[in-house]
């Protein structure tokens, strides 16, 4: 594609009275895409903020008076969303220190050595990440049930890491792939072990990659849903399943779910934007490429 | 017919300007070469001509018309790029009957075109391939033969032959003469090696951040350089270029060497011989005498260098001269064949 | 993409440590299976083993309600009743198709249009850029909640806006109504997952050379022509990606429609996965939802065999 123009080029180039519009409308277009993207976001997020007479009336949409009510109110009985926002950092926290390690070993393996059934192991581990969740939601929950686990953080923990793991070890043998022979060749005529050669020298260098499964990892886990309302009943409730809490029989307490949502969502959005450029990459490393 | 004009072309890329108002024409049938170093802007030159680029200033015109509106598609130009284009999902055939397929041409006469085009840079055979299955010499012919299955106004090449292999690149540079001579057509030449330039061009114009250094012919450019980088940049190997101070009594180089000749004008200049123009000689009546820095057998001659303080200077031998490291040796400079330029600024000082 | 291999070597053990007096255990096993085991252990047990359990399960009749543990083995009839027998069955399979289907034409299309949209320098797309990635990191759930609260009838921002772009629409109740719920739903699954999409496609965009394109413009091609005949065929391999992984997921879809729609109004906006979490968790018929699940699972397995062929075709 040509170097983008501006209507009021230099001299050397007028465009014409098409590419002009064209250039206009597309403008217009990206304009709609973001407006498309953001409204509902920042319609949430104006919402979390608004009293209950203000939500449920069209004509105070934008012109309201902020209050703050609602975030103190979620953190009170009985909905403690604090609570919940502490499981749910303990949940994807305690899933992604265990499956970085994991996947990282065992990305290695894959990307280094070669062995046996390599390609049908490395086929199961990444095929784990399309089994539905409706169809290992079952043994589960009878699972954890008959190890009197259920309503317990580990249990969320365990279930997180399996539905982790196939996307970490996929992005991380991505990285690893491109770190080159001859930096590990290197140590080990250096006098390393493979130990050594692993943790002190591929594994800074593989660190972006590393550090972009972890954000995935835990932005997966800390949205993740269905196991944890099936497994939470008490003690052990994240935040998004705290979101439907606010679903009563009385109604839905929309100022309060978006209070909720902005707690959720906040945290997700500034990591996020930190590594958004890794994110896409490694998802689909090797077809894109 | 098409005779190209650019006249005070100036490009810029954000803050960097990369084109400095440029003029220059190119008479029709021409075959001219843009030579210079990465960056000069000798391709953004080019690919204005195309379209691709459109200028900051200027106007680029064909035989008079002026073209800076005209979108690329539309000037009927053709187009050899570095890494040739090919369309990786078509076949060879399919690749080179594109151009037609645009004009609407239909599929029996474009058959014939095709094969005529394929025919004449020797691909018949490799028609129904895909250009993965093609070797990089097989590739570049593609792309030559997708540009000239039809009858441009303009061709222009950009570095065609950099990435063939040496031996390669002879044959392929032979090729691309021949076929510009039969078909006639203006042609623009992007390159950075100067042998290609001196062996294809009718014109040359060296270029040097973003202008043009000089223009002429081959071997105007070669006999008489315009300035000191002209002089360095064409003819391998390259003009020896030292620096002197220039006294009453002579010539004093760096390292506090005397040099036993005569400049037209005092003060800091650039000597400039080329290796071929001098000879080694008795020390007596040498212009400079030195001791060998590495002596280089090259086949059809030999080159001893020396060090003149930072400098090294190249001479050209009989082939079956020997000298060892640190010999001293007596170096004569043709007097008909001295080069002068202005230190600070490069520029030619002709008496 | 492999392109580095381990020596033969160091799958063998290291046989001169093993003369040295007291070696340890661990030097002996060759280094990929320990750096695999505990990834694979754990894949083992917490995949594949309900993976099995539930196959076994779906052979067997279990109510919950009556009996805490499974009954009786009823071999094939859980399947036999769910394919031939049962309605909701049939039409969560409807449902499903139609959501795939829409799902992924409408993802497709927006990701593919919006990626050649922002291929172009500037500041308003580069903005636009950064910001694609946000509807992907916000919850499913909180998706599904979102614009279930957009659509309210009263004070649904959505549905105010398009009661005044549409007047016969002022009183329509989006969730009440069959085809639109299914419209909510589908919209929200894309808000969540086109904009990721287009991010997978502007990649894809990038890896096409430009001297494909440059070479078509001189030899003569015009805008559209350049996209049909030289970039598009080169996207292919990326709208192929897109179009199976979009595929799985909305196969998986359970959070978005059961916070937007309940899989309502009745059963008309139910998917399969759907119908597997109803099944087992409000009617506690587990054999029977086991079965419901590996019939999701078929479909699945088939659908992620084309993604992974065309990934690992290198």
């Amino acid at each position: 594609m040509t170097a983008g123009f501006h209507p009021d080029a230099a001299p050397g180039y007028t465009p014409s009275a098409t590419e002009r519009s064209v250039h206009w409308v597309r403008q217009l277009a990206v304009i709609v895409l973001i407006s498309a993207i953001l409204l509902p976001i920042a319609w949430i997020f104006l919402t979390a903020f608004k009293t209950p007479r203000d939500v449920y009336s069209i004509s105070s949409a934008l012109w309201f008076t902020p209050t703050l009510e609602n975030l103190q109110t979620v953190f009170r009985e009985p909905w403690n969303l604090g609570n919940k926002i502490f499981n749910s950092f303990a949940v994807a926290g305690g899933t992604v220190l265990l499956a970085m390690p994991m996947a990282t070993m065992a990305a290695y393996a894959f990307s280094r050595f070669d062995f046996r059934f390599k390609q049908s192991i490395f086929l199961v581990v990444i095929a784990s990440q399309f089994i539905p969740a409706a169809v290992v939601v079952l043994p589960y929950f009878l699972m954890f049930k008959e190890a009197g686990m259920l309503d317990t953080r580990t249990a969320l923990v365990l279930v997180n890491l399996s539905i982790v793991l196939p996307y970490a070890v996929w992005m991380i043998k991505g990285f690893i792939d491109a770190v080159p022979m001859e930096i590990e060749e290197s140590a080990v005529v250096d006098g390393a072990s493979r130990a050594r050669v692993i943790w002190e020298i591929v594994v800074p260098t593989a660190l972006p990659g590393i550090i972009t499964a972890a954000v995935f990892s835990f932005t997966l886990t800390w949205n993740e849903f269905l196991f944890a309302l099936i497994i939470g009943k008490q003690h052990a409730l994240t935040l998004p399943i705290g979101l439907i809490g606010f679903r009563t029989e009385r109604g839905d307490l929309w100022e309060l779910m978006a209070a909720g949502g902005v707690l959720i969502t906040a945290p997700m959005f500034l990591i996020s934007l930190l590594v958004q450029k890794q994110f896409v990459g490694s998802l689909t490393a090797g077809s894109v490429r | 017919m098409t005779i190209i004009s650019l006249s005070h072309i100036d490009k810029s890329f954000g803050p960097v300007r990369i084109v400095k108002d440029l003029n220059l024409t190119i008479e029709d049938q021409e075959f001219l070469v843009f030579l210079g170093p990465s960056g000069c802007g000798k391709t953004t030159t080019m690919r204005m001509v195309a379209g691709l680029e459109h200028p900051t200033m200027g106007d680029v015109a064909f035989d008079g018309q002026r073209m800076n509106e005209v979108p690329t598609q539309r000037r009927d130009v053709a187009m050899v790029f570095q890494n040739y284009g090919l369309y990786p999902h078509m076949s060879v055939a399919q690749n080179i009957a594109y151009p037609l397929k645009l004009r609407g041409i239909a599929l029996g006469e474009r058959d014939k075109l095709v094969a005529k085009a394929a025919d004449r840079v020797e691909l018949g055979p490799f028609l129904k391939r895909m250009p993965r299955e093609l070797s990089g010499g097989q590739r570049q012919r593609v792309a030559l033969a997708r540009s000239i299955v039809r009858t441009p106004r303009v061709f222009l090449m950009d570095e065609p032959l950099s990435n063939l292999d040496a031996k390669l690149r002879v044959v392929a540079r032979a090729q691309i003469k021949h076929l510009a001579e039969d078909l006639k057509v203006t042609t623009i030449y992007v390159t950075h090696d100067q042998v290609e330039a001196m062996t294809l061009a009718h014109r040359v114009a060296v270029m040097q951040d973003g202008v043009i250094r000089q223009l002429g012919a081959p071997e105007d450019i070669y006999n008489d350089p315009a300035d000191s980088f002209v002089a360095g940049f064409i003819g391998s190997p390259a003009m020896n270029l030292l620096p002197v101070q220039a006294q009453v009594s002579g010539l004093l180089a760096e390292g506090g060497l005397q040099i036993r000749l005569n400049a037209p004008r005092p003060g800091a200049l650039l000597l400039g011989a080329r290796a071929e123009d001098m000879r080694l000689g008795s020390l007596d009546d040498a212009h400079l005498q030195a001791d060998v820095f590495t002596f280089e057998m090259l086949g059809e001659s030999t080159m001893a260098t020396v060090m003149v303080g930072q400098t090294l200077i190249a001479v050209k031998a009989p082939k079956d001269l020997r000298l060892r490291s640190g010999a001293r040796i007596g170096i004569h400079f043709d007097p008909q064949r001295l080069y002068w330029f202005d230190a600070a600024s490069g520029a030619r000082i002709r008496d | 993409m492999k392109r580095h291999r381990a020596h033969a070597r160091s799958c063998a053990p290291d046989t001169a440590s093993l003369r040295k007096p007291s070696v340890s255990l661990l030097r002996r096993i060759p280094a990929q299976w320990l750096l695999l085991t505990p990834a694979l252990l754990f894949v083992a047990a917490m995949a594949v083993f309900p993976l099995v359990y539930s196959f076994v399960l779906s052979f067997r009749e279990w109510r919950l309600a009556k009996s805490v543990t499974p009954q009786g083995w009823v071999g094939l009839q859980n399947y036999w009743y769910l394919l031939t027998d049962d309605p909701d069955f049939l039409e969560a399979i409807q449902v499903t198709s139609v959501f795939v289907v829409a799902n992924v034409l409408v993802t497709l299309l927006v990701s593919l249009g919006a990626a050649l949209l922002l291929n172009k320098a500037g500041r308003i797309n580069t903005i636009a850029r950064v910001l694609l990635i946000l509807p992907f990191v916000m919850s499913p759930a909180l998706v599904g909640i979102s614009f279930r609260f957009f659509l309210n009838g009263e004070y649904g921002i959505v549905h105010h806006l398009i009661g005044l772009a549409i007047p016969s629409m002022v009183d329509t109740i989006w969730l009440a109504d069959k085809t639109l719920a299914m419209v909510a739903v589908v919209a929200a699954d894309v808000w969540h997952w086109a904009p990721y999409m287009t991010l997978v496609m502007l990649g894809g965009l990038a890896s096409v050379p430009k001297e494909t394109e440059e070479a078509a413009r001189v030899d003569g091609a015009s805008a559209w022509a350049v996209f049909r005949d030289v970039t598009l065929p080169q996207l292919l391999p990326v709208i192929s990606i897109v179009l199976v992984l979009k595929t799985v997921f909305a196969l998986k879809a359970f959070d978005i429609i059961y916070t937007l729609s309940n899989g309502g109004p009745g059963r008309s906006t139910q998917t399969l996965a759907y119908f597997v979490y109803e099944t087992a968790f409000n009617y506690y018929d587990m054999g029977y939802a086991a079965a419901a699940a590996y019939i999701l699972t078929a479909v699945l397995l088939v659908a992620s065999g084309f993604y992974l062929r065309l990934v690992f075709r290198k």
